[in-house]
This record gives structure tokens, sequence and C-alpha cells, in this order.
């Protein structure tokens, strides 16, 4: 057959049968194929030799028709049902009296439970290699969420119990919320597209994934790669809310939290607000009687501040220093008046002297002392002349009297008083030394 | 510029260890007391202002027992 595109025009167009047998050889080169699927629909007609099937691509919206012979199918018995999954090899074919393109299968064969388990061992060895379960990627939730995006199926017990309970913790939560499938070969794209519609609507904080338990089979859309790469490439955070605590689908490990059932899914995405108006409560009576203690303690310090005598009794310094005045007055006062006292002793010791030297206790004795009008002592008999008025004195009175005759001196010592009165300078001299 | 409490506290207590310690000229020694009473009343006025503030917010209740 060749490969050239028919030619046609509107003044020669082809007849019907030309396109069909140009498709039916096109379709005829594709030849036997061995493709995998999950079964939608399952036509068993009783007295009918061949079964018709629906193959469905569990990632995407894509269908193919599949006829199968009946004996083929009778070989399988109820492992062939709708939902399961099956590798079939099949040869394309286009019907030219329908216009139809079917698949003629030539063996069918169901992929069993243990299979698909290892399937999932193997996924999970390879998002693991690739980081997807990393804890580094995990995310924290936020601690009250505006929004929370829901996907979860049509009225199902699971969705029931999230938001029941997350409202019975915080009342005003804000749920949005998406129903899709959440079985059967619709169920991983549509999630997929849910989750990403979610990721992308600016109300949303946080998303979770909800379902309740069901076979392993059920939860298989949960482990669909497709699935879990976009929950992987979410912007959010992302709650896995799936089956019950022993189921462990791999969105369990791609989501940021895994909830073990709704109810903990509720726990984890809006805090309880009951405890929270406790816990504020014992927070601002923390704070306040902190800082009432700061302010007594600092009150307390501050009197002790003022109390201190340097601040309450200020005055206490001036009168120290005045004191001190007072004391260096006293002290200058009486040195001094030592001194006056001192100076009085010594002059009252000197007067006695004096008196004990004075020629008045010579006069006393008898003498007298005659001088000249000039008031000189004479001495000398030769210092005077006959009728030269003189005065002499005695202990008691004076006596003026005239030279009658005078006498020159016989060899005498030197006379008494002056000898005295040398003495008596010496002893004055003496008594200025020593005071 | 207005001290803060925790500044006029801190130059009280200096002056007065300053006064305590002695030494100080009298003209000195004065300046530094009034220096003192001035900050003493700028604490004062401090704590005073806090105490208000405390006891417009009153005792928060005991929260019932969780």
């Amino acid at each position: 057959m060749s490969a050239v595109p028919l030619e046609s025009s509107p003044e020669n167009p082809l007849p019907v049968r030309t396109v069909a047998r140009a498709i039916g050889s096109w379709v005829a080169r594709l030849g036997r194929v061995w493709m995998e699927g999950q079964v939608t629909e399952l036509a068993r007609r009783p007295g009918m030799g061949t079964v018709f099937l629906t193959l469905r691509d569990p990632a995407a919206e894509v269908s193919l028709r599949v006829t199968c012979s009946r004996a083929l199918c009778d070989t399988l018995g109820p492992q062939l049902d709708e939902g399961a999954r099956v590798i079939v090899w099949a040869r394309p074919e286009f019907h030219l009296a329908r216009g139809a393109l079917t698949l003629t299968a030539y063996d069918v064969r169901p992929i069993g439970v243990g299979e698909l388990l290892l399937r999932l061992e193997r996924l999970k060895s390879v998002l693991a290699a690739e980081g997807l379960f990393a804890a580094e990627r995990k995310r924290r939730l936020p601690f009250l969420p505006h929004g929370i995006g829901l996907v979860t199926g049509r009225g199902s017990a699971a969705s029931r119990d999230i938001q029941e309970n997350a409202a019975r913790r915080w009342p005003s939560v804000c749920f949005i919320v998406r129903e899709v499938p959440v079985q059967g070969p619709a169920a991983a794209a549509a999630v997929s597209e849910a989750i990403r519609a979610l990721d992308h609507d600016m109300s949303v904080e946080v998303i979770v994934i909800a379902r309740g338990g069901g076979s392993v089979e059920d939860l298989l859309p949960f482990s669909d790669e497709h699935l879990l790469r976009v929950a992987a490439a979410l912007t959010k955070p992302l709650v896995s809310a799936i089956g019950h605590e022993q189921d462990t689908p791999l969105l369990d490990l791609v989501a940021d939290v895994r909830a073990s059932t709704p109810t903990d899914a509720a726990k984890r995405l809006v805090p309880d607000l009951g405890e929270q108006v406790h816990h504020i409560g014992v927070l601002r009576r923390r704070a306040w009687r902190c800082v009432t203690h700061t302010v007594d303690r600092e009150s307390a310090l501050l009197v002790a501040l003022r109390s201190r005598p340097v601040l309450a009794d200020p005055a206490r310094d001036v009168r120290r220093r005045s004191e001190e005045v007072v004391a260096l007055r006293a002290r200058s006062r009486r040195c001094v008046e030592q001194r006056i006292e001192a100076a009085q002793a010594d002059l009252t010791r000197a007067t006695s002297h004096v008196r004990a030297v004075s020629p008045a206790a010579t006069l006393a004795r008898g003498y007298a002392l005659v001088q000249d009008q000039a008031g000189t002592l004479v001495r000398d008999s030769a210092d005077v002349s006959v009728g030269q008025p003189l005065d002499v004195r005695l202990a008691t009175g004076r006596l003026s009297v005239d030279v009658t005759r005078t006498m020159p001196a016989p060899l005498n010592p030197p006379a008494q008083p002056s000898q005295d009165q040398a003495g008596a300078r010496e002893a004055a001299g003496r008594q200025g030394r020593t005071s | 510029m207005e001290l803060s409490y925790e500044q006029a506290r801190a130059e009280l207590e200096e002056v007065v260890r300053r006064l305590e310690a002695g030494g100080v000229p009298l003209e000195e020694s004065l300046a530094l007391w009034e220096r003192g009473e001035e900050l003493a009343r700028i604490c004062q006025s401090w704590l005073d202002g806090a105490r208000r503030r405390l006891e417009r917010g009153a005792e928060p209740e005991q929260p019932p027992a969780s």
C-alpha cells in the first residue's frame, strides 16, 4: 500500500469506500500490539460469540473498544471484570461497514494483586530515587488556613467526617470542595485535575485529598504515577487522608502531611478554638504578671535608691561640712588662745623678773639714785659742780638738792647698783630665751 | 530627648555611687544631687505610667482549666 496521501479536490471527490479502505489499510499496518489498560465496560451478551469491552488508560481520558472471543473471556472468569487491570494482545482493525475502529484481542492477561503491588514497589523506588518523598520537600501546614481545598467523593463519609470535625474545632473553617470519582479508572485523572485547579485557586491555602478505606485495587488511583507527579508539583501543602491507618497509597509519601483518618486530617488542618482561647488566656495572664512583677521590682529598686542617705538626706553632706568648719574654727581659736595664754604667762614671768631686778628693791634697801637735770644718773662726783641742782630718788619720794661740795672718789671697788643692774639684764635675757 | 527608664535608672545609680564614694567637691556634689533628684523623678514617672496602664488592663481572668 502506498503512503502517499489520497489525492482529491472538490471537482474530483473520492468515494467513501476508497477513503474507508485507505483508513483500513493504514490501521492494518499497525499489526498486533501489547497494551495495558483498565476495563471500564464489559458487555457479555448472551448468545453472542464476541464480548465487547472498553479499555481505558488510567492516567488519561483515552479509551479504546476491544472485542474478545467468548471462549477467551470465559477462561478468565471473574478475573476479567469492570475495573480490572489487563494486558491485552490485540490488533487494531477498521470495520468498513460501520466505519468504527476496534481492536480484536488474541490474548487477555489480567494483572493480579501481587503484580500490582510489585509494580507499586518499583514505582515507589523510582520516585524515592528521584527524591519525591524526601523529608526536606515537606512543607509545614499553615497554622490557620483561610481556605481548605478538599478533594473527595460525592457525599462520602470521609468528606463529612473531615468537614464536621474541622468545623467542631474551628467553626469558621472554610472548605472549597471538589467532588470527584475516588475509585475506578477515572479517579486518578479527576483527582489530578482537581488538585491542580485548587492549587491555582487563590483562596485555597492547603489541599486535602480524602477518601475512605477500600481494597488495594480501590486505592490504586492514589498510587498512580501521573497523580503523584502532579501532587509533587503543587505549590501549596498537601494532606493525604486516604483509607485507614494500614492503607499506604504512594500519595501518602508524596503528600506533605499524612493523616491516618479523615478525623485526624481535620485535627491537622485547623487548630482547636477552645484550646487556642485557653492558651491565649494563659499567655495574657503570664504577660500581665510578668510586666507587673517587673514594675514592682523596679519600683522597689527606685524606692531603695531614693532612700539612700545621699539622696534622702542631701543636707547631711552640707551638715558634715559645716561641722567640719565649726571644728576647724574651734581648733584655730584654741590654737590662737593657747598662743595668747603662753605669751601672757611669758609676760607675767618676765614682769616679775623685771620687778625682782629693778632698782626699786635696791632703793628699798636704802640706796638712792641721783640724777642731774637732764635725767642722767650721776655716778662720779667729778661730773657735778658745786651749786648744781640734782634730783635724788628714794624708795619712797624724791628730793631736790643742791651740791654744796664735791669730793674725789677714794680707790674703791665699782659701785654695787651697777653690778646689780648688769645681773638683772642678764637674768631677763635668760628668761626671754627660755620662754 | 526624654530618657528611657533604663537610661535614667543607670544614670541615677551612677550618681548615687559617685555621691557615696565621696571626694566630690561640694559644688559638684550639689549638682549631682540635683541631677539624681531629676533622674529619680523621671524613673518614678515611667513607673507610675506603667502602673496606670497595667491597671487599665486589669489582671486577666484566670482561664478555665483545660
